[in-house]
Order: structure tokens, then C-alpha cells, then sequence
């Protein structure tokens, strides 16, 4: 029962992992990027989410969708403007040229909201959701809600890249990109778009971070970025579902590892143990496509 | 005397520049600091660019010539900043605090950190790109965690190391040290074996049916790699009273790959110019922006670091980098007739034109007295 | 390979030179000979993670000084403080130190955090630079003899609490909840162990890293406890108590060190009313004042500043100022504006060591031994009563 409760606590994190590791494929699988940035996205969406709390109109709920909204759409222009300024001029130059331009965004990020909102931590006040219990077991509200979310977000976009035309090109944009551009779709836009579709995520991990810990400052977003993409990798970086199943994975084995006092100092090590042990079974993650490489 | 002078016509400028310009600065700033004109704040950072240096060029061994993604850098210094430091605070009772202490500290630091670098390059040889990237960066951060948890290394207040015997002239030391890293890189990737490594940069599946043991390659280019940040971290533990094991995360290694990029991609002399450049940038940003100013440094970096990536790189500029570059600046001014934009032979060029491969002398790596398979080689008079 | 070796043989000469060079002393030179204000140095963090605790120390050190020279500064000469951001990591404090020292710092606060003082520990000694820390707790911090402290260290900080403890929990099971990557955590955590009653069981639960998804974990290891022993800082503690408020029993007592000292004021928004449990903590002082030294020092701060940044580092470094102001002038003649760093140094460390006390914000008749630590009375504060009692 007890290690029920274990992984039970597992899924708390891991569905927070999940929904910063949705967005981190995506933008991945499409675009051929690691966006370091993508962290301090969640961060903004947290501090957008945090300004609208704190007015006094927001003890209604109503409100808090209000809240919501308005993280969703600044992450969403946050992430176009990012994209078009800072990642754009570079599409079709060394891959590591971009990655280091995300870098700069990340410290970009992380040093206007000091500058704007001081070093201090502040205590945002959404609602306080609580726990159901089943049985022996229980569980917090929010880890159900952010569940259900996460796992609806990666059905309705394995449809959307699956089905719709603007998903079909995103597939084309990331096998072939000059292939693609020959086939009339507009690389540059599909690109922009997939940001835009990454960041309103990172935009929703922000929220459900905030109903699982309400508080947030400046450097808020860089660890869990750096452990979502880790779970990204775990489930194959690119595979959507593999996201989710990677990140799911990771929370429990951090709680595992928090459950036990004397390697619990070790949590890092042994997640990234277990980590190098999968890409050594499985190179490209546990649902990862392999690729054939050609000359 | 004429065997010399036809020598010296030989000699080329352009692969010794490097060692001369370091030389003679080190040589000027110790005159200067004989001269009791040289700062205690200069010599540190004098000590930092020349760590920096270090690292930012063994670095782009991996990154620049190998061609893979590291983001673990900082955990081999990790492992050579501990490991030489502890040796060396165990000699220092039996040689004292001088140089047979700090070589053997060396050794072992750089030997240890080459051991990791090639635990690290064997999955290397199963993974690619971004994948190995993660699990170059899990590598560093298992070791800061295991060196944080450890009593024998004192835990999380760190490991007390020996001091540098002299605040004042140990960047005298730290530059030889820059000199012998640039030598045995440069050496290495001049000759057919770091041909071979670009070669599998460029492409794999070609370079390994040319016959180049990739595998072999690989491992040899991490632990080079791996051996010189473990010099670099017996160096940081020298200049600093103790080492703690929060410094080698990965933003480090984001830092040193900062400098590795910025200097461009396979360009030794550019990693020794961004190395110095970014480091003096981060201290002066530190001690100028005090106080409430402290919070506009990472502003300033970020946006330094974006412009310069972006100018740098961006397909859109570059007719405007070709006009305007530095080379080209000196060239004018220096040869005045000649226009820039001829392109100059290539072999002369090779770090400019790294792709180019001499294919006699790769098909010549792997191959034994007696294989059937015998490519034409062409005879000395040839050449 | 003649050239490989007529390099490595120049390389040979050059490392011989260098130590050749090894031998000449440093010569000691008066930066300060120019200056027309005392010069106060410090050095902690201005951004980054630890970033809130080094601003608390720079706002209120600049209070303090600013109070001093509106008062009319040291015998009419003014004081200036600069203080230069080490982002928590010991590697940078080398140049902010340095670079201070030639710009004519005469007396410094240290840093902040424990590690990078441990840097500049060794440099200043080197100098022979007169230094007092707010906040770096370690004990190692005052290894010289021109170091001093104004915070307690962590050794007396655990036994204080495994005092406390052994005298109200005997043969009871107590929690812990420590950061394992925290050098003040660790250090606290040791000190209390080793001198807990040994009928006491304690249950540990840790966590590492800036950033907390979810104490769900560590809160199943400490449901049960009635006392849990939290020797952390107060932003991970405001999280793991509003995360467990309705899993940790009602009349359970949270106790922590001078780090949680900040709880009530520091996290903005953060209602320590809506934590059912009670918590208290071992500290020098009450950020709850309102009258005496500290009630005067809270409301100057939060007029200045706002609240969101108050805490015990920030009273402690108004402290220091105005004890380093006081021994300065104690000292009288033997200090002057462009006297060196050493010299004032040597003349503080007279004054602190006969007998020199001073009253402030963190206590009244503060002493200092010998080595460095500080005499004080430690209080244990109750920030929030219990909602079962």
C-alpha cells in the first residue's frame, strides 16, 4: 500500500513533467531544436497566471480561466516573437548556432522577471483543490485534472499531426524540410505555428505547476525544463505519447527515490543513471522511431 | 645555413601564430608582474581566461572537429578539480606545495577525467546527436552529485585544496599549461589522425568505409577531450582555496560550449579568442554592475550572446559578414592588392576548409601489410 | 618531432620560470591612500537562485550606511558600500574580492552564503582584511582571526536545537527535513545528530535543487511525526507547509533555524495563518517586532523596500554595518580614511578582541569570542500558534 502511495505521488510529478514534455517534442519533432528557452516560458505563463491572482477580482473562478487565457495567449505571442526574432534568422544555419541563441532567451527570460517582479518568491493564490481518497490511496485533485489534461493534449495533437493539413506539413517540415518546401508548404509558417502550439503548452505546465506548488520566481522554470526533456528523451524525443510515458516514468522514479531516506540525495544521479541505462537498450528512447541513416 | 633559411621559408606563420601571440603576452605579463605592475584582480582573471582556454579548446576537439554535442564538460573538470586536488593535498606534506606536487596532481586529475571521457565516448558510439547530448550532460551531473554527496571529499562545503604557491605568478603556469593543451591539439588535428576525426564529423557511414576505425577515433577524441578539462579542473583547484562540486553543473558546460560556438564551429584560434573575450566579459559585467545594477549582467550577456550568435550565423548576413569580417579587415590592411574575396589554395587552409580530406592519407590509417584490399597509394615521388 | 620537442623543452623553461618567479613576495601596497569615504566591500548574491537573500543584505547594509553618513558619518568622514553580485558560487568571489581590495576596501561584510565565504576567507587573510558576515553560518567561516560572525554558526545552531529537542521529546520519533545539496542544511543537520538524546528516533526525509515539483514524497515520510526539525531556508519551507498543511497532524510543530526566519514576511502573498500547524524557529530575530531596535529597523525596511524581502539576513547586515561603525569608532585615532585595510583590521580586531559589545536589531549586548563566533541570545520564536491548541 505504502509503495502504492509511492508511485501514486510519482504520477503528482510526472504529470507535470508531461505536459512541459509535450510541448518540448513538439517543438523538437518538428522544428530539429532543443529549445532551452522553453522553461522560462512556463516560467512567463506562471507570472502572468500570478499578476492575474493577485487582483482582487480574482477570488472568483470565473476569473481564474480568465487568468488562465490570458497565460495561454502571452506564452502563445511570447513564443511567435521568440521564434520570429531570435530562432528564425538562423533556420538553416548550424543546428548548435540555435541552440545557443535559446540560451540567451532562457538567461533573457529569467533576467527581465527579476528586473520586473524582484528575486523575492512570491505565493500565488489559485485554488486549493484538495485530495480524493480510494481506499488506502489518495490523490490530489489537481494531479487527476492535470491527467486528464495532459492525456487529452496528446491524443487531440496525435490526431491533429495525424489528420489535419497543417499536421501533415508539420510531419513533412521535420522528415524533409527542402522536400517539403518543394511540395508548396510554407516551412517558415508550420514552424511558427508549432512554436506558437509548444508555448501555449508550456503556458498550461505553468498552471498545473502552480495547483500542485503555488509559488514561483525567477529561475522557476529551468530544472523542471531540464528533467522534462530528459523525460522526453527517456520516451523517445519527437514521440508524442513517448513524451507522456517518459515523463510518467521519471516522476515515479524520483519519488521512489525521494521514499527512501539514504539515496535520496542521490535522486539526481540514479534518474540519470537509469536515463544513460535506456539509451543504451534503446538509442533513440523507449517509443522512439529508429531512423535509418543514409550517406 | 641554407638547410635553415630554405627552413624558414617553409615555416608557416599561420599554424605557429597562436603559440607566438600566447608566448609573448605570457612572457610581457610576467615581466610586467616582475615588475610589481601586474594587479592581484589581473592575474586572477588572467588564471580564469587561461582555464577557459583550456577548456574551450578541448571542448571543440569533441564539438567542433568530432562533430558531437557535448553538454558534460564541466563534469570531467569536475572529476580532475577533485580528484587533483585531493592528490595534490596529500602530497603536499611529503614534496611540498611545488612542482613535482602539482605535475603528479595533473596526471592523475587529467588521467582520471580521461578515464570518464571514455566511459562517456562508448555510448557515444551507439547514440547520436541530441541523445548523446543527454547523456553527455547526465554523465556531468552524476559526478557533481556523487563528489557533493561524498565525506571524502568533504561533502557540500567541498574539497580544501592547496593553494597556488604564488598568487602572482601562477597564471604564468596556467599559460604554459594553455601552450601544451594547443600543442597537443593542435598537433593531433594536423595530422592524419584529426583528419580522420573531421572526416567522421562529416560523415560517418563514408568515413567508417574509407576504412577509418571510427570507433577508435571517437573514443580517442572524448578522452583528449575529457584529459584536458581534467587539467583545467586541477588548474581551477590550484586558484581556488576549495573546489565545490554546485560550479560543475551544466550550465558550465553550457558556458564553455558558449565560447566553443561563438568562436566558430571547428576553429581553434576562435575558441581561444571567445574563450578570453567571454570570460573578461563575465568578470567586468560582475565588478562594474554592482549592487542594484547586478541585475541588468545576465541582461546585457543574453543579449550580447543573441546578437553576436545571430550576426555570426544568420544565413540573411552573409554577404554583410563577407564584406566585413576580420580577416578580411586585416587582410586589407595588411596586403592591400590583394582582394579578400580570392579564395587562397586549400591545403594551406585546411582549418578554413575543414571538410577537405586528403583520401590518400585516410586510406592509410587502418590498413595492415598483407589485406587484400589494397587501395593505390600513391608513391613518395608523388607527391 | 625536433619540433615537438624544442616546444615542450620551451615549455619546461617557461613553467621553471614561473616558479623561479614564485619566490619574490608580493608587495603591500595602501589602495586605500586616495579614499575620501570608508570603503565597505561585500560580496552574495544578486541574482540567480540564492538571489533574494543577498538582495535582503545589500538593501539593509545600504541603509545602514546611508543612516550613518545622514548622521554625519565617522568623525565627519563618510562611508561608501559596494557590493558585488557572486551569483552563490565561490569561483567568482576571487575577482569581486580582489577588485574591491584595489578600489580601496577597507572593511567588508563577507558574503552572504556559506561557500563563497569560504573563498573569501582565505583572500582576505591573505590581506589581512577585517570582515564580518551577516549570514555565513558555517564554522569554518571564521578560521582566521579576521573573521567574524554576526549570524550563529551552524554548530551552535544544532546543538542549540538537539537541546531544545532532547529536552521535550525524549524517547520520542521526531522528523527532519534537510537539503541535501545545501551546505547549510548539511551542516546543521550534522551538528544536531551527533548531539540528539540518543532515546530520540529520527525520521529523515530531503530534497536537492532549487526548483520542488512535489514534497508529496517527503510528506509520506513525515506524516506521522509530531515534531518535524526543518533545517532549511524559508522559501522551500513556506512550499513543503502548504503542501502538507492538511496531511501533517494539526498540533504538530514545525522548528527550523535562523533560515526559516523570513517565513511570515518573505514570501509575498504567502499567508502563514492559513498553515493549521505551529511554527517556530531558533533565530536572533523577530521579523513579528514591533517595538524596540528591530520594530524601528522592520518598519524603515519595509517603507524602503516592502516587505517581500525582509528577513534575518537583512537585520543582521544592518548589524554588522553599525557594529563594524561602532568598533570604528571605539577605535578613535587609529583609524583613519586612508588608513590600509590591514591596519584597520588590526585595529578592530583590538577593539573586538577587549571585550567590545553592541547593541542592535539581532540582539543586546552582543559579544564575540575570540575565534570569531558571536554571543548572543538565541530566541526561540513562534510565528504561528497552533490551530489545535
Amino acid at each position: 500500500m505504502e509503495f502504492i502511495n509511492t508511485l501514486v505521488n510519482g504520477l503528482n510529478i510526472g504529470v507535470i513533467y508531461a505536459m512541459i514534455a509535450l510541448g518540448y517534442t513538439m517543438v523538437y519533432g518538428i522544428a530539429k531544436m532543443l529549445n532551452f528557452a522553453h522553461g522560462d516560458i512556463i516560467m512567463v505563463g506562471g507570472y502572468t497566471i500570478y499578476v492575474f491572482c493577485a487582483m482582487k477580482a480574482a477570488s472568483s473562478p470565473a476569473f481564474f480561466f480568465v487568468a488562465i487565457a490570458m497565460a495561454v495567449i502571452v506564452c502563445t505571442l511570447l513564443g511567435v516573437i521568440v521564434e520570429k526574432v531570435a530562432y528564425k534568422p538562423l533556420r538553416g544555419a548550424s543546428p548548435l548556432a540555435v541552440l545557443i541563441t535559446a540560451i540567451g532567451v532562457s538567461y533573457l527570460l529569467q533576467s527581465l522577471s527579476q528586473i520586473i517582479f524582484k528575486s523575492a518568491t512570491k505565493f500565488v493564490s489559485v485554488p486549493e483543490l484538495g485530495k480524493v481518497s480510494i481506499g488506502a490511496v489518495s490523490i490530489k485533485v489537481s494531479t487527476i485534472i492535470t491527467l486528464v489534461v495532459s492525456i487529452a493534449v496528446m491524443i487531440s495533437l496525435s490526431l491533429f499531426v495525424k489528420y489535419s493539413k497543417t499536421g501533415r506539413a508539420m510531419i513533412a517540415v521535420s522528415e524533409d524540410r527542402g522536400a517539403a518546401q518543394l511540395m508548396g508548404i510554407n516551412v517558415n509558417s508550420i514552424i511558427t505555428i508549432t512554436f506558437a502550439i509548444g508555448s501555449a503548452l508550456a503556458a498550461l505546465a505553468g498552471l498545473f505547476y502552480l495547483l500542485q506548488s503555488p509559488y514561483i520566481y525567477n529561475t522557476f522554470g529551468a530544472m523542471p525544463g531540464i528533467k522534462a526533456f530528459t523525460a522526453a528523451v527517456i520516451g523517445g524525443i519527437g514521440s508524442i505519447p513517448g513524451a507522456m510515458l517518459g515523463s510518467i516514468v521519471l516522476g515515479m522514479i524520483e519519488s521512489i527515490c525521494d521514499s527512501i531516506a539514504p539515496i535520496a540525495p542521490y535522486k539526481d544521479a540514479i534518474e540519470f543513471s537509469i536515463l544513460i541505462i535506456i539509451l543504451l537498450v534503446r538509442p533513440t528512447g523507449i517509443l522512439g522511431k529508429k531512423r535509418r541513416e543514409k550517406v | 645555413m641554407s638547410s635553415f633559411s630554405e627552413k624558414m621559408k617553409k615555416f608557416k606563420w599561420k599554424h605557429y601564430i597562436n603559440y607566438i601571440v600566447i608566448g609573448v603576452l605570457t612572457v610581457v605579463f610576467a615581466i610586467i608582474s616582475a615588475a610589481g605592475g601586474l594587479k592581484s584582480s589581473s592575474t586572477i582573471l588572467l588564471e580564469k581566461i587561461a582555464i577557459s582556454i583550456v577548456l574551450a579548446v578541448s571542448l571543440s576537439l569533441v564539438v567542433g572537429f568530432l562533430g558531437e554535442l557535448s553538454l558534460g564538460h564541466a563534469g570531467f573538470m569536475c572529476i580532475g578539480a577533485y580528484l587533483g586536488g585531493k592528490v595534490a593535498s596529500l602530497l603536499v606534506p611529503v614534496f611540498g606545495n611545488g612542482t613535482v606536487t602539482m605535475l603528479i596532481a595533473l596526471f592523475v586529475g587529467g588521467g582520471c577525467a580521461a578515464l570518464l571521457g571514455f566511459l562517456v565516448g562508448l555510448p557515444a558510439l551507439r547514440l547520436k546527436g541530441d541523445y548523446l547530448a543527454i547523456v553527455t550532460l547526465a554523465f556531468g551531473e552524476i559526478v557533481k552529485v556523487i563528489f557533493q554527496q561524498s565525506k571524502l571529499f568533504g561533502g557540500n562545503l567541498g574539497l580544501s585544496t592547496p593553494n597556488r604557491p604564488n598568487r602572482n605568478t601562477f597564471f604564468i603556469v596556467a599559460f604554459a599549461l594553455v601552450l601544451f593543451t594547443l600543442l597537443i591539439i593542435q598537433n593531433l588535428m594536423r595530422s592524419k589522425h584529426g583528419r580522420a576525426i573531421t572526416a567522421i564529423r562529416d560523415n560517418e557511414i563514408a568515413a567508417r568505409a574509407t576504412g577509418i576505425n571510427v570507433t577508435k577515433y571517437k573514443l580517442v577524441a572524448f578522452m583528449i577531450s575529457a584529459f584536458f578539462a581534467g587539467i583545467a579542473g586541477v588548474m581551477f583547484s590550484y586558484t581556488n582555496s576549495s573546489v565545490q562540486a554546485v560550479k560543475f553543473g551544466y550550465n558550465y558546460s553550457i558556458e564553455i560550449l558558449v565560447m566553443v560556438v561563438l568562436g566558430g564551429m571547428g576553429s581553434i584560434n576562435g575558441a581561444i579568442l571567445s574563450a578570453t573575450l567571454i570570460t573578461i566579459l563575465n568578470e567586468k559585467l560582475r565588478t562594474v554592475l554592482t549592487g542594484d545594477l547586478a541585475v541588468l549582467k545576465d541582461l546585457l550577456y543574453a543579449l550580447i550572446l543573441i546578437v553576436i550568435v545571430i550576426y555570426n550565423n544568420a544565413p540573411a548576413l552573409k554577404g554583410f559578414r563577407e564584406k566585413y569580417n576580420f580577416r578580411n579587415l586585416v587582410a586589407k590592411i595588411w596586403h592591400p592588392k590583394n582582394d579578400p574575396s580570392i579564395v587562397k589554395d586549400d591545403a594551406a587552409s585546411w582549418d578554413k576548409v575543414p571538410t577537405k580530406i586528403k583520401m590518400d592519407e585516410i586510406l592509410s590509417v587502418d590498413l595492415k601489410v598483407g589485406n587484400e584490399f589494397t587501395p593505390d597509394k600513391p608513391s613518395k615521388g608523388d607527391k | 618531432m625536433k619540433k615537438f620537442v624544442s616546444f615542450a623543452l620551451a615549455l619546461m623553461m617557461l613553467a621553471t620560470a614561473a616558479f623561479a618567479f614564485a619566490s619574490c613576495g608580493a608587495k603591500k601596497t595602501n589602495y586605500a591612500a586616495n579614499n575620501t569615504e570608508f570603503y565597505i566591500g561585500a560580496s552574495g548574491p544578486l541574482t540567480g537562485g540564492a538571489g533574494v537573500y543577498g538582495q535582503a543584505v545589500k538593501n539593509s547594509a545600504q541603509m545602514a550606511v546611508d543612516e550613518i553618513n545622514a548622521a554625519g558619518g565617522l568623525n565627519g568622514v563618510k562611508f561608501k558600500f559596494v557590493m558585488m553580485d557572486d551569483v552563490h558560487d565561490a569561483s567568482n568571489v576571487a575577482t569581486n574580492y580582489t577588485t574591491m581590495y584595489e578600489a580601496g576596501m577597507q572593511v567588508s561584510l563577507g558574503c552572504v552564503t556559506t561557500k563563497p565565504c569560504l573563498e573569501f576567507k582565505t583572500l582576505s587573510h591573505e590581506d589581512n582584511v577585517f570582515f564580518m558576515t551577516p549570514s555565513a553560518t558555517a564554522d569554518a567561516v571564521v578560521g582566521y582571526d579576521n573573521a567574524y560572525q554576526m549570524c550563529f554558526a551552524d554548530e551552535k545552531q544544532g546543538v542549540t536545537a538537539a537541546q531544545f529537542v532532547s529536552e521535550n521529546y525524549k524517547g520520542q520519533t521526531i522528523g527532519m527535513l534537510y537539503k541535501s545539496d545545501d551546505e547549510y542544511s548539511t551542516g546543521i543537520r550534522k551538528q544536531f545528530l551527533a548531539s540528539l538524546d540518543k532515546s530520540i528516533t529520527v525520521v529523515e526525509a530531503s530534497f536537492s535543487g532549487d526548483t520542488v515539483a512535489s514534497f508529496a514524497s517527503q510528506i509520506a515520510t513525515l506524516k506521522d511525526c509530531k515534531f518535524i526539525f526543518m533545517p532549511i531556508y524559508y522559501t522551500p519551507a513556506s512550499q513543503f507547509m502548504t503542501e502538507a498543511k492538511n496531511d501533517i497532524a494539526k498540533d504538530a510543530v514545525y522548528y527550523g533555524c535562523d533560515g526559516l526566519d523570513g517565513i511570515d514576511t518573505a514570501v509575498q502573498g504567502f499567508d502563514i495563518s492559513t498553515i493549521p500547524q505551529e511554527v517556530s524557529f531558533l533565530s536572533h530575530f523577530n521579523s513579528k517586532s514591533t517595538e524596540g531596535a528591530s520594530g524601528e529597523f522592520i518598519r524603515k525596511y519595509t517603507e524602503k523596500y516592502g516587505a517581500d524581502s525582509l528577513s534575518q539576513f537583512g537585520a543582521s547586515a544592518y548589524d554588522c554595518v553599525y557594529a563594524i561603525y561602532g568598533a570604528m569608532k571605539e577605535a578613535g585615532d587609529k583609524i583613519s580614511v586612508t588608513s590600509s585595510a590591514s591596519d584597520i583590521c588590526d585595529a578592530l580586531k583590538e577593539v573586538f578582541g577587549s571585550g567590545y559589545t553592541y547593541s542592535g536589531v539581532t540582539g543586546t549586548d552582543i559579544k564575540w569570542t575570540s575565534d570569531g563566533f558571536v554571543s548572543k541570545a538565541a530566541l526561540k520564536y513562534i510565528v504561528k500558534e497552533s490551530d489545535a491548541k
